[in-house]
């Protein structure tokens, strides 16, 4: 178990675009690079796509739904983590990314959503970090900085929130799974509450740190290290396999969970992957946005164990184990 | 355990016909016979004359020690001559067949064509042989396909239709064993584990799909791979094998009996054998960094799910790499062990223990740079 800490995840809120496509209409518009079919197999069906939203907006969206639900001062907030792509870009809407692109080389590099988030949001007592290049775990290395921060510097309240596009020139497909845009917020706090973080694994390889050059590497990496990162966080909680009430999966292709699910030895029936098919792969929202979707549906109730999961596309294996 | 049986230990005083004595064992088991005081008299069929005779030149052969017969195991009257299929009625005493097509990955029509087709014609041959008192079928422990548990020295264990094989190479041998029992009485067959390498140094002269996969682990390539807790290896080095062939394909007293040729009690392990793997490997500096993972193991369900996977995604390059494994590797999660009981006792000793040897194999494999390993094709034994 980790040493001491005592931090849980007090809410979640998410934002999506309001463009939505079936997979089919990706593959017309030549988004996809496999048939529409196999990933239909692979259990996706939409995703959701932005079009005029800016990262910069779904993630402020996301994060004062969060504050307003929860009724927060956001003055109480002692610190950000925000997670998504850098200055002019965040400010961009999607169609746009590709030009806005170009200011990452002008002094428009220095212009901050992190910053922003704060200023608009009115945290005013918050200090500001932004993290990136942990592909889809970005949202769960946040949580991991902020479990951390609020240990190390007494911090009572911290707000985590991943705005991301995926790439405007990447086509909507990763490794035979559909991506999507979201952002999502997540309120932590210390205590041991509902929510409660009970264990962490992370694992980083940085030789496969350009996936693009070695596939069949990363594709073989992925099972492996995924077994041993979700034994590693299992170990930390303390729990036994058979104590996991719900595995909250990043969404990617449900043939592959089917059988990460068997190589861990947890059973499938514990699975919650119902927005495989209704949100496609948001990202690094993913885990947080199906563990809120699931306490909703009353799949996930109180006092539940559930351990999340997710791979940050080359390099990343990230496990978190959450008692609800 | 009893002292082992001699070369000269032959069954009949006539002309013995070898199959296969080109290949890795048959060559071996000729080369044992042709320098061997008082060993039979031999004749071997092979298909090209000219790659008979560098082998025998290879194994320093006594010129007219051995004779070679151009024919095939695939063609009518295996294509010997009329004359030459009298001569060996007239004077053959015994045949000892090795030949066989062991691709893994075959259809099973081919494997029939060659390994039970290719049996009938011999035992179509030797039929008329006045002389006859042997027919020894070299075969393959893996006969016993997908059953678990002890596997005995008998005809028994088989697999049979019911519970099936993991490739059409075991299918056609345990036919070949069925034809051969139903058609003579002086049958002999020896079952051969799956040969790693030459002997207790590790090298290895024939790659086969055991060194294949080693080269897709190696290289990062594998995910998972089917395995469960209860998993050994069992395999061999060739000149145990080898060994065993020429000292009992010809032994009197044998006839009706099935011989295991194994590692038995000695197999290793599978989560020995891949930390022992793996920790070697990871001497090597630059290897290490690369962070590579012992691929994931899991039971034959989860296997094929996983090839259903690889195969949905029509990725030819992932799907070359499951295909190198496919043919074979899933014996490792039927978890079996071959009785060795008989073999040991005719033999005086044991097969060597698979960890005797497993880490100098590996050693020589990377230290030869997988010389003739193919990276990812098609497995072929």
């Amino acid at each position: 178990m980790s040493a001491g800490l005592e931090t849980r995840i007090r809410a979640i809120a998410y934002a999506l675009p309001a463009a939505r496509r079936t997979v089919r209409e990706l593959a017309a518009a030549g988004a996809l690079t496999s048939d529409p079919a196999v990933l239909e197999r692979f259990g996706f069906q939409h995703v959701h796509v932005a079009v005029e939203e800016s990262p910069y907006e779904l993630a402020r969206a996301a994060a004062e739904r969060l504050l307003a639900a929860e009724d927060v001062d956001p003055a109480s907030v002692g610190l950000v983590v925000y997670c998504g792509p850098p200055s002019a870009i965040a400010f961009a809407a999607a169609a746009d990314a590709p030009s806005a692109a170009a200011a990452m080389c002008t002094a428009e590099r220095f212009r901050s959503p992190a910053t922003r988030l704060q200023y608009e949001l009115g945290l005013d007592g918050a200090s500001v970090l932004a993290l990136d290049q942990l592909a889809c775990t970005t949202l769960l290395g946040a949580v991991r900085v902020a479990r951390a921060l609020c240990e190390a510097e007494g911090i009572d309240r911290a707000l985590c929130v991943a705005g991301e596009f995926y790439p405007a020139l990447a086509g909507r497909e990763a490794l035979y799974n559909c991506t999507s845009d979201a952002a999502c917020a997540l309120l932590l706090e210390p205590g041991s509450g509902r929510g409660r973080i009970c264990g962490a694994a992370t694992i980083t390889k940085g030789y496969y740190w350009d996936p693009t050059a070695r596939p069949e590497e990363v594709v073989a990496s992925y099972f492996p290290t995924a077994v041993r990162a979700i034994h590693s966080t299992l170990v930390d909680a303390g729990w036994r396999r058979d104590e996991v009430d719900w595995v909250i999966p990043h969404n990617v292709s449900v043939a592959s969970w089917d059988v990460l699910m068997r190589l861990a030895g947890l059973p499938r029936a514990r699975l919650w992957a119902d927005n495989v098919a209704a949100r496609g792969h948001t990202l690094s929202g993913d885990n947080f946005i199906n563990l809120h979707d699931a306490i909703a549906a009353g799949a996930v109730r109180p006092g539940d164990r559930v351990l999340l999961f997710s791979y940050g596309y080359g390099a990343h294996w990230t496990g978190l184990a959450v008692e609800v | 355990m009893r002292a082992a049986l001699p070369l000269d230990a032959t069954h009949g005083r006539g002309l013995v016909l070898v199959t296969g004595a080109t290949g890795l064992l048959g060559s071996m088991v000729v080369r044992r016979w042709a320098h061997a005081a008082g060993a039979p008299r031999l004749a071997v069929l092979v298909r090209d004359a000219a790659r008979w005779r560098a082998v025998s030149a290879a194994l320093a052969i006594p010129e007219g020690r051995v004779e070679p017969l151009e024919g095939d195991l695939t063609a009518g009257g295996l294509g010997l001559t009329l004359a030459e299929r009298a001569r060996l009625a007239r004077l053959a005493s015994g045949v000892v067949h090795l030949a066989a097509d062991t691709t893994f990955s075959r259809p099973l029509s081919d494997a029939r064509a060659v390994n039970l087709e290719g049996t009938r014609r011999l035992l179509d041959l030797a039929d008329g042989w006045r002389g006859m008192t042997r027919f020894a079928l070299v075969s393959t422990a893996f006969v016993a396909g997908r059953r678990t548990g002890d596997v005995p020295e008998a005809a028994e264990g088989a697999a049979d239709e019911v519970t099936g094989w993991v490739n059409a190479y075991e299918r056609s041998k345990a036919e070949a064993e069925a034809l051969v029992r139903a058609a003579r009485r002086d049958w002999v067959v020896l079952r051969s584990s799956t040969v790693a390498c030459d002997d207790l140094s590790g090298a290895v002269t024939q790659r086969n799909a055991v060194h294949q996969a080693l080269r897709l682990f190696h290289g990062g390539l594998a995910a998972m791979m089917p395995g469960v807790e209860a998993s050994t290896l069992d395999v061999v080095p060739s000149d145990y094998v080898a060994d065993a062939i020429a000292r009992l394909a010809l032994a009197p007293a044998l006839d009706g009996t099935t011989v295991h040729l194994c590692a038995g009690a000695g197999a290793m392990p599978l989560a020995e054998l891949l930390d022992e793997t793996y920790a070697l490997w990871a001497r090597a500096p630059e290897w290490r960094r690369r962070g590579i993972s012992v691929p994931a193991l899991g039971d034959l369900t989860t296997w094929e799910m996983f090839e259903r996977a690889v195969a949905s995604t029509g990725d030819e390059r992932l799907r070359r790499v499951t295909r190198a494994m496919t043919h074979f590797l899933p014996q490792l999660a039927l978890p079996k062990r071959f009785a060795t009981d008989r073999a040991d006792a005719l033999l005086g000793n044991r097969a060597p223990a698979v960890r005797d040897y497993w880490g100098r194999m590996i050693e020589h494999l990377v230290r030869t740079g997988w010389r003739g390993v193919a990276a990812e094709q098609g497995a072929a034994a």
